[in-house]
């Protein structure tokens, strides 16, 4: 009935949220489904809940009490097996309150014609065959458990006589035994040193990568942002000067040449933040230029003479060579917006200043500038590349290589890349891992110092 | 099947009686009951039964929904028995009232059996709960 199977819905619900606590949980939600089935079957239409838990009990406890009785009937008759007689006299039992035909027969007669059983068959031809609602797996489900191996099957022999090999073995011995642990670390100082070696290895050539394609970016170099700064000065400074500026321009090489000249002015496409370095030092080179032309005389005997260049690798912490600060002179307005975030510049400040310093005492010696060092770090192969620009420049060059206990020391290295006398050091500062940023960022701010104090010291 | 069983002497009708039981047996496992086995054999289990016969398993089952079919029908009756509340003005309404099994019916029921399941009064289920059963609507 429609009325019924709403309310088996809504039992089947409460079958479902029943949240009493305690074990039989599962068997009570079957009891709860089959008792309403057959309520059902007689005429209820519904029940209150409570009503129907009452019933289920009554029904679980009349199963169990059957089940009680019968192996009390079984066991009475020297047996533990049960069978239908038992089962016949438990009902006889049961029913007894109530009362069936024969019941004054019960021990006389015999089982097989009981008034219990006659009634039970009675109700099976009379009554409609309404099977339970939903299947039922076999529970309760036993788990398999993992049984603790004996000592036979372990293959091992009891430490003890009184132990028979068919128990269980013992367990292991670290189970029980507490074993002190030390932490054991090898620290072995070469390997440490190695691998440091190695890693700022990799990020020097990381770096390096991305230089190098900052100056590929960076192809084309202007002649014309070298001339105006000449104007006005010796001319054979600045011819000199262009031609160790022109020569360079012309090479395409990857090499240093590219970092060193002056870079064209116009707007190089620059997809990110990192200007190319030419632009970037455009006007470093000017102001260089310009630094080198109003200084003594003795600075422009290097047209004549090409003096070597020394490039020397070593980790050292050395930051900025001159150029940067001969750059400021002209223009400056570029650097600006460059750079994204503008922290931890104070340590970079002072560098910057102490290097400005540095490079304005410098300034008027030539032949110390030139003998400057640049410092690399690992870039030998781009150390590589500006020995071989400065050679097509006629430059002398040697590389001198420091030991390689720099590099251990230095926390990090540090990458200074001078090349002179084309033009002012190129000094690429690295201070960090990120590379872009700070390096950026550091001439951003040392180009910004520079042009104060340069105007402090042309003013003076 | 059945007037035979009781009219034949115990003694001579053993023979039949025999029959007749094994018979029933047998057509027990036609009949499904509505209590499923599995549930059957758990609590039989538990109190110690111990039968590996399906049959036996049946008629215990069998005989446990005859029982509460019993209960249920006497329940049924004090339902049915109570007089019909007069909802509206409609008497032909009075009659059709949802038949709902309560704690009321089954205790009443119940009590003949043996089982006294007395419900407390303030564990009520139905917002109608501890009023006059005449009162009491569906």
């Amino acid at each position: 009935m429609s009325d019924g199977g709403e309310a088996e819905g809504t039992r089947d619900e409460q079958n479902g949220s029943n949240l009493r606590s305690g074990d039989g949980d599962y068997s009570r939600a079957i009891s709860r489904v089959a008792m309403a089935q057959i309520c059902e079957g007689v005429g209820f239409e519904g029940f209150n809940e409570s009503a129907l838990d009452s019933l289920v009990d009554i029904a679980i406890r009349y199963v169990c009490e059957l089940g009680k009785t019968t192996r009390f009937y079984a066991n009475s008759a020297g047996r533990t097996g049960c069978n239908i007689f038992d089962v016949v006299q438990g009902l006889e039992d049961l029913g007894k309150p109530l009362g069936f035909t024969g019941a004054s027969e019960v021990h006389t007669d015999c089982v097989v014609s009981s008034g219990a059983i006659r009634e039970i068959k009675e109700y099976v031809d009379m009554a409609d065959e309404v099977p339970f609602a939903q299947p039922v797996p076999q529970f309760p489900v036993i788990r398999e458990r993992r049984m603790i191996p004996s000592f036979l099957q372990m293959g091992e022999t009891p430490a003890f006589k009184h132990v028979p090999q068919w128990l269980p073995a013992f367990p292991d011995a670290h189970t029980y035994v507490r074993t002190p642990v030390w932490n054991e670390r090898l620290s072995d100082p070469r390997t440490d040193k190695i691998e440091l070696a190695r890693q700022h290895r990799k990020a020097e050539r990381s770096l390096l990568n991305l230089q190098q394609r900052l100056v590929c970016n960076g192809s084309s170099v202007a002649t014309t942002s070298a001339e105006p700064c000449n104007g006005g000065n010796g001319s054979g400074v600045n011819n000199n000067g262009n031609l160790s500026l022109e020569k360079p321009l012309e090479a395409e090489d990857i090499g240093v040449s590219r970092v060193s000249i002056p870079p064209k002015l116009s707007s190089q496409a620059q997809t990110e933040k990192q200007v190319s370095l030419l632009e970037t030092f455009a006007p470093a080179i000017e102001a260089m230029k310009d630094g080198l032309d109003s200084g003594s005389d003795g600075e422009k005997t290097f047209p004549e003479k090409r003096d070597s260049v020394f490039l020397e690798l070593k980790g050292g912490k050395k930051v900025f060579g001159e150029p940067l600060d001969l750059k400021i002179r002209k223009a400056v307005g570029r650097t600006s917006s460059w750079f994204g975030h503008e922290g931890e510049k104070d340590d970079k400040k002072r560098r910057v200043e102490f290097i400005l310093r540095q490079s304005l005492e410098n300034q008027q010696e030539l032949p110390q500038l030139i003998d400057n060092v640049v410092c690399f770090s690992p870039f030998l192969e781009f150390g590589g590349l500006v020995l071989e620009e400065l050679q097509l420049e006629g430059y002398e060059s040697s590389a001198m290589l420091q030991p390689h206990q720099n590099f251990l020391d230095s926390p990090l290295p540090q990458m200074h890349w001078c090349c002179r006398p084309l033009e002012p050091k190129m000094v690429f500062c690295e201070e960090e891992e990120e590379t872009n940023m700070s390096l950026w960022r550091t001439q951003d701010n040392f180009l910004r110092h520079q042009e104060q104090v340069i105007k402090h010291a042309t003013w003076n | 099947m059945n007037g035979q069983s009781s009219h034949q002497q115990p003694k001579d009708g053993r023979h039949d009686d025999d029959t007749a039981l094994t018979e029933f047996l047998a057509s027990l496992m036609d009949y499904t009951p509505t209590i499923p086995d599995e549930l059957v054999e758990h609590y039989l289990a538990k109190s110690g039964f111990q039968c590996p016969d399906t049959r036996l398993t049946r008629l215990v089952a069998v005989a446990t929904q005859k029982f509460i079919a019993d209960v249920a029908t006497d329940a049924l009756q004090q339902c049915k028995a109570r007089p019909a509340v007069i909802k509206d003005k409609r008497d032909k309404q009075q009659k059709e009232k949802r038949l709902i099994l309560t704690m009321e019916d089954l205790s009443k029921a119940l009590r003949e059996y043996g089982v006294n399941v007395k419900h407390q009064e303030y564990f009520a289920d139905t917002p109608t709960a501890g009023l006059d059963p005449a009162t009491r609507d569906e």
